[in-house]
């Protein structure tokens, strides 16, 4: 008797609201769809990226934590040198070792072992990689992840692995930094000449 | 049996800095993500609930799709990105490049844009890189007044030349990338 009454109960449908009333009704329904909407991403995005994230930056930050920032001041004086032979150290190799392992913001203080002329190249070579990086190592800018991120959930969707996008960043990116180093290096010496000149 | 005590503490030494390392490097990691990466999905997650909801995903599809699914368009992004007066104000913190970059994702999700314009477009959205920052990274690296003075000039003139250089590279780089074989 009590089942009988629930069937015809939920055969009955409600008419969608009309009026004014109706109006606000499918207003608020429309506001908290555009929030649940929003919820669901955030849980998708928490559940599926923060876990691995958290474990991979634990684990890169205890690598770095290890090797000592301090380790690294070599290179910077090596990178220092004139000649062309070290040109990719100076905007491939210590970029890519600065972002690594003392992460943006403090890879600029690489900077402070090379000569006035070429900091601004170097500044720009290292700045240009906070992103690329990304990809495969999100510590060296998490704040900044969703430069990376935003495209690649596209590609997620789309059902694709994201190894072949985050490595290609990776490496055109270095190419890049590389080149902005350079024409970077020749714009400040030009400028700079200029300067002494009118001075 | 001095030096097997000595022992005993040189490795409970050594244990305790390993898992002090660890633990610490654990507590800087949630750290990040609490502090910066949460607040940021949060942000994102708003937008990208307002873009799939209403109409503006519409429109701004239609605006991107033109210009994001062929290289002079993300061409001309880039020069715009790229403009010295623009960079600076496009930079900080990344927010445009950020957004930019999740819209495009949106899109390419729903197959909008095709997939192996995803590289390029990395690119494309992000020629503004650091532009605000540069007296900061330069004091950063003790540079001396006059090679701050000299050097944000150089930075954003050099990005007007290597901004769209760096989209082209992309682009070439970008062959085979997603290909589907049909």
């Amino acid at each position: 008797m009590f089942l009988n009454h629930l069937i015809t109960l939920s055969a009955v449908t409600v008419d969608k609201p009309t009026g004014f009333l109706g109006a606000l009704a499918t207003g608020a329904e429309d506001f908290i769809k555009v929030f649940n909407k929003g919820g669901s991403v955030l849980l998708s995005l928490m559940g599926g990226i923060l876990p691995t994230l958290i474990v991979l930056l634990t684990a890169v930050n205890a690598l770095v934590r290890i090797i000592g920032a301090e380790r690294i001041e070599n290179l910077g004086k090596a990178a220092s040198r004139p000649g062309i032979q070290w040109y990719p150290v100076r905007y491939i190799i210590l970029p890519f070792v600065a972002v690594f392992v003392l992460t943006n913001p403090m890879a600029y203080t690489m900077g402070r072992f090379l000569p006035e002329r070429f900091k601004p190249a170097f500044y720009d070579s290292a700045v240009s990689f906070v992103h690329p990086i990304l990809g495969i190592f999100p510590h060296a800018n998490p704040g900044e992840l969703f430069v990376y991120l935003g495209i690649a959930t596209g590609i997620k969707e789309l059902g694709y692995g994201l190894g072949d996008l985050a490595i290609r960043y990776l490496l055109v990116g270095l190419v890049v930094i590389f080149i902005r180093g350079i024409v970077t290096e020749r714009i400040t010496a030009r400028m700079m000449a200029k300067s002494e000149r009118s001075a | 049996m001095e030096g097997f005590t000595a022992l005993i503490v040189k490795i409970g030494r050594g244990v305790g800095g390993v898992v002090g390392t660890l633990y610490q490097a654990g507590r800087d990691s949630v750290d990040t993500v609490i502090r910066n990466v949460i607040p940021f999905m949060a942000f994102i997650s708003f937008i990208i609930g307002l873009i799939l909801t209403t109409g503006v995903g519409d429109w701004i599809a239609k605006g991107l799709k033109g210009s994001a699914s062929s290289l002079p368009g993300l061409l001309l992004i880039s020069i715009v990105c790229a403009i010295p007066l623009l960079s600076p104000l496009l930079g900080p913190g990344a927010v445009i490049a950020q957004i930019v970059g999740t819209l495009l994702g949106v899109e390419i999700g729903k197959g909008n844009i095709p997939a192996q314009y995803s590289l390029p477009a990395l690119f494309a959205i992000n020629p503004q890189v650091g532009c605000d920052f540069i007296p900061v990274g330069l004091a950063l690296g003790e540079a001396e007044p006059e090679t701050v003075e000299i050097g944000v000039p150089a930075v954003l003139f050099s990005r007007v030349i290597t901004g769209p250089l760096s989209v082209v590279i992309a682009y070439f780089a970008s062959f085979g990338l997603y290909h589907t074989s049909k």
